[in-house]
């Protein structure tokens, strides 16, 4: 999987200002070393949707609260969706922290674009399995997300079998381990009108240094 | 059926797969299976039976998640779930004459450093199961579907801690062969053979057709018999199910080839059936097992990967000991592990293969000082590494946490070291150097030395010790003190090679203490030494002369295949030598540029001139605030700034080491930084250290994951009067806002400044914070407030 300059600059915070000639090195030489070390894997499962008063049901699994709810609104199946880049990346994180921690910052970034660009061609692959039965995909939504509690984090690693499937658990305090991974429930809609909600626009953290303005 | 008299006379045949059967009974995704040895024993057994009737020799108990990780709120204890759980296979078993094995699977957690399972905690409770297996009456313990060495590592010791039953251990691997931690299969059976598990091998994960592959691999380095437990074929969802594609013909065919190419122990994991295990059992029930080749080779491990002593020799990097080396003694005193890190980094990027790890300071308490830098090493670095002392606690405390299997430096030809040091070799599983001096010295002649070599030998063998994991010093003595020296040591070292058949090691620099231009001595030594048979070798990765005389040895002695290693050594030291590209620049400017080798040489010139402390307040500092404004007006971005401040701390490391030497510090207030309880990820706290130390401050980095107690004691022990929290999650903040109010209790002029991706302002006051800080620069500016107040 190929890095996009691009990607990793919006995640060191250049919103549309060009790094000089150093930095751009540096970027091309980390994007190649997250590259190599990466183990991307991914794991998903398909769950009935059921909505009931302020919460809703994806297999067995009952969500409480208002934002996961209107977002999947009208999906009657989801899915639930995980992904890492593995744990290789942490310990080149981890280990360039006490080298080099300018490098450690832009790698950081660099993982953390290669972790989105690797779930959108995952979804990708999702988007034509169900395109079949013309079903259409709403937009990732993962704990933490608004009022989505982050607990769920645990409901969705073990309804995925994630630590065996892809090497992915959490910690006592949720935290998903290896850092650089994605849980997500991505609503199945057969009304396509309903996957134009860009994918930040629907966040209530208004703040958020990566917020994309507009429908991307 | 008696395990060990069947094992070699005929294949074992394993069950198959229990969490798919329950599925189609209806336990559904995410409901804890072992619930059901509780609430539906009938169909437990059922199962178990209709293994058995499909001809297993072994069933596994459904008990592959029954630790307190996994079923903590389940209102039922460990032991009451195994118990249950074994007394149903036993049941099953006993119609048949079959074995149970107490299935032990994965807590599902990462271990610290990356996760935050604490390795005693995982040996605790993976040894919890296991001693309650053993007391319900299984058979046998397999630990399974491992995907971490450390975390496997963990539940073999426990099973070997607490109870007296065989162990097999099986791992799971993707399709290259390698687990999800990165580890190789070499390494993997390295550690779990030291650890002395009488059968290993390969379970889930993939189809057989895959893990056939992997046979020849674990052959090549496996001394006991191979297990391998594939699924049946690789799952995939379909409509909410997970579904298997190989079915028992296919299945059958793959283990009747497994069979033949030298596994003694099949069966099946997730979605094989009694029909896959039927099949399978009357397909190979008639194949005599291949005999097993003891291995020979001397090899150790690190969680990534294998290196073995006797082929092309070993390089052991010598940079983390203390001995002679005042920044390395002044950095273990300060509990400055950043420092040990980046020397064992440089070695692994100079060409290292081990790295020594020496600890011992007699001012420090080495047994949690060596603990915690193998800790910290063997996270970030992918080398083996040498546990170097003579204090056994700190030996047993290291090996212990070791993640693979270690090489322990020493033993010697003394009856007390030999009764300290082979009973942890035994237990934990390691390599060992071996000294050749006793209660009467070091011997004059190589005769004396030979002979201790083979008193050792001897000796280890009567602790179960192979000799292929003794590796013979037989020491180097400077010339300087006696012109035989080098050639009795290389006498010995012959005699120990060609009449013991153990592989050797040396401290070669030792030859040149006293002598000027050492480098010359070294490298001569090194190359007769190797042509001598030295198959690994204790130096510095450093030095250019050493590593020279090593990559021409190899190229000439036939090792180095078309001189490659040659070839690239030499292109790579042509690509290192290009001067920075700035070298003329000043102080200020490579600071405010980022040029971390110009800002060295700008810093060593200077000096000449003016006084470190004049150069830190007229240079230094006024360029770092350049960096900082610009930083803050958004001219700058994050990388340029931490390229800067790894500039100036290339720059500091020059003055620091002059102001040293005149015993002064540039030091100003002692700032704790942490990231909370619960939090383990890190790097803003980090990025603000940089920061921090850049303006002279003394940063206490206490880490992450630190529990408010730690970071209370610490900055009351210390007079601490600002602490930086850090907090990523909203899980954690109310750890921050513990820790603050603790804090706030037993330290009232303390101030506690906090940062971290889910805070904002409003928040940070409500948690009572002093100051929240939006960026690493933010905290700088709020801890210049801090201590000009102070007096």
């Amino acid at each position: 999987m190929k890095l996009q300059e691009s990607e990793i600059l919006r995640y060191l915070g250049y919103r549309g200002k060009q790094p000089d000639a150093a930095l751009h090195k540096m970027i091309l030489s980390c994007a190649e070393e997250v590259e190599r070390v990466a183990t991307p894997r991914s794991v998903y499962r398909l769950f009935p949707v059921t909505f009931g008063e302020n919460c809703v049901q994806l297999g067995n699994i009952t969500v409480e609260g208002h934002d996961l709810r209107q977002h999947i609104r009208g999906c009657k199946e989801a899915v639930l969706f995980a992904a890492t880049i593995g744990i290789q990346a942490d310990i080149l994180l981890e280990r360039y922290s006490h080298m080099d921690m300018s490098r450690a910052a832009v790698l950081q970034a660099a993982a953390a674009a290669m972790m989105e660009s690797y779930c959108d061609e995952e979804e990708k692959k999702i988007r034509e399995q169900v395109a079949d039965r013309g079903l259409f995909l709403r937009p990732r939504y993962s704990p933490g997300y608004g009022d989505f509690p982050i607990q769920l984090q645990k409901d969705i690693l073990n309804a995925l079998d994630c630590p065996k499937r892809i090497g992915l658990s959490m910690t006592e305090s949720y935290m998903l381990v290896p850092t650089k991974s994605v849980t997500a429930v991505i609503g199945l809609t057969s009304d396509p009108t309903g996957c134009h909600i860009a994918k930040c626009m629907g966040c209530s953290n208004k703040n958020c240094p990566f917020r994309k303005e507009g429908n991307e | 059926m008696n395990l060990f008299e069947t094992l070699g006379k005929r294949l074992v045949f394993f069950d198959g797969g229990m969490g798919t059967l329950l599925q189609e009974k209806g336990l559904a995704a995410g409901e804890l299976p072992e619930l059901w040895n509780l609430e539906h024993p009938e169909i437990i057994e059922d199962i178990h039976r209709a293994y058995l009737d499909a001809g297993a020799d072994i069933i596994k108990t459904n008990t592959f998640g029954a630790n307190r990780a996994k079923l903590r709120g389940c209102g039922h204890s460990v032991s009451e779930i195994v118990t249950a759980a074994v007394r149903l296979a036993k049941k099953a078993a006993a119609e048949k004459d079959a074995l149970v094995a107490m299935d032990i699977g994965p807590t599902g957690k990462l271990l610290r450093p990356m996760g935050d399972l604490d390795f005693e905690d995982a040996v605790f409770l993976f040894g919890e199961a296991a001693k309650a297996g053993e007391q319900a009456g299984a058979d046998l313990i397999l630990v399974e579907t491992m995907s971490d060495t450390y975390e496997c590592k963990a539940a073999v010791l426990a099973a070997k801690e607490n109870t007296n039953l065989p162990v097999f251990a099986t791992l799971i691997v993707d399709e290259r062969g390698k687990l999800l931690t990165g580890g190789d299969i070499p390494a993997a059976v390295a550690m779990l053979e030291g650890l002395g598990v009488d059968a290993l091998g390969l379970n889930c994960g993939l189809g057989p057709d895959q893990l056939l592959e992997f046979l020849p691999q674990l052959q090549e380095c496996c001394s006991v018999p191979i297990i391998i437990n594939p699924n049946a074929g690789l799952p995939h969802d379909v409509n909410g199910k997970n579904v298997f594609d190989v079915g028992p013909e296919e299945f059958a065919a793959d283990s009747k080839k497994m069979a033949e190419g030298g596994a003694w122990l099949l069966g099946g994991c997730c979605g094989t059936t009694p029909a896959h295990i039927r099949a399978m059992v009357n397909l190979c029930a008639g194949i005599t097992p291949k005999p097993i080749e003891k291995k020979n080779f001397t090899v150790i491990s690190s969680s990534q990967k294998a290196v073995y002593f006797g082929g092309k020799p070993v390089l052991i990097g010598e940079r983390i000991n203390p001995t002679g080396k005042s920044r390395l003694k002044q950095a273990l005193r300060d509990n400055d592990m950043d420092y040990l890190l980046r020397e064992a980094v440089t070695q692994q990027q100079n060409g290292a293969h081990v790295l020594d790890v020496n600890v011992g300071l007699p001012e420090i308490d080495e047994v949690s000082v060596l603990r915690k830098a193998v800790q910290e090493i063997q996270a970030i670095v992918s080398l083996p590494l040498q546990i170097d002392t003579s204090n056994p606690a700190a030996m047993e405390a290291s090996m212990r946490i070791y993640n693979g299997k270690p090489l322990v430096n020493s033993v010697n030809g003394k009856a007390e070291s030999m009764k300290a040091v082979f009973p942890l070799v035994k237990k934990y599983g390691g390599a060992v150097i071996c000294l050749t001096l006793d209660e009467n010295g070091i011997p004059d002649t190589a005769q004396g030395r030979f002979a201790i070599a083979k008193k050792i030998m001897k000796t280890a063998e009567a602790y179960g010790i192979d000799k292929k994991d003794l590796i013979v010093d037989t020491l180097v003595m400077t010339i300087s003190a006696g012109q035989q020296n080098a050639a009795v040591t290389l006498e010995a070292l012959r005699m120990v090679r060609e009449r013991l058949g153990l592989c050797t090691s040396l401290g070669v620099s030792n030859v040149s203490f006293g002598l000027p231009h050492r480098e010359h001595l070294n490298a001569a030594f090194f190359t007769m030494a190797l042509q001598n048979g030295l198959n690994a070798a204790i130096i510095n990765p450093n030095s250019t002369a050493m590593l020279n005389a090593y990559y021409a040895f190899c190229a000439l002695n036939g090792t180095d295949a078309q001189c490659m290693d040659y070839i690239g050594h030499f292109s790579q030291q042509e690509a290192a030598a290009k001067p920075d590209s700035g070298t003329q620049v000043s102080l200020p400017e490579a600071i405010y540029r980022g040029l971390k080798d110009s800002a060295k040489t700008a810093a060593s010139a200077l000096l000449a001139e003016k006084e470190p402390l004049d150069i830190i307040n007229t240079e230094m500092i006024p360029a770092l605030d350049r960096v900082g404004v610009d930083f803050e007006k958004g001219t700058l971005f994050l990388p340029q700034l931490l390229m800067s401040a790894e500039a100036a701390k290339a720059a500091f490391e020059v003055l620091r080491a002059k102001m040293r030497e005149k015993g002064e510090t540039a030091k100003k207030g002692k700032i704790i930084l942490a990231t909370v309880k619960g939090d383990i990820h890190d790097i803003g706290k980090n990025i603000v250290k940089v920061l921090l130390e850049n303006y002279s401050f003394d940063v206490i980095d206490l880490g992450r994951d630190v529990p408010p107690e730690t970071i209370v004691e610490t900055a009351r022990a210390q007079n601490v009067k600002l602490v930086g929290l850090s907090a990523l999650m909203t899980t954690t903040v109310v750890n921050m806002e513990e820790t603050i109010r603790q804090l706030h209790a037993a330290l009232p002029d303390c101030k506690v400044m906090v940062g971290g991706a889910v805070l904002t302002p409003e928040y940070a006051k409500k948690i009572h914070a002093d100051f929240y800080s939006k960026d690493a620069m933010g905290s700088v500016r709020f801890a210049q407030k801090v201590f000009e107040q102070q007096p």
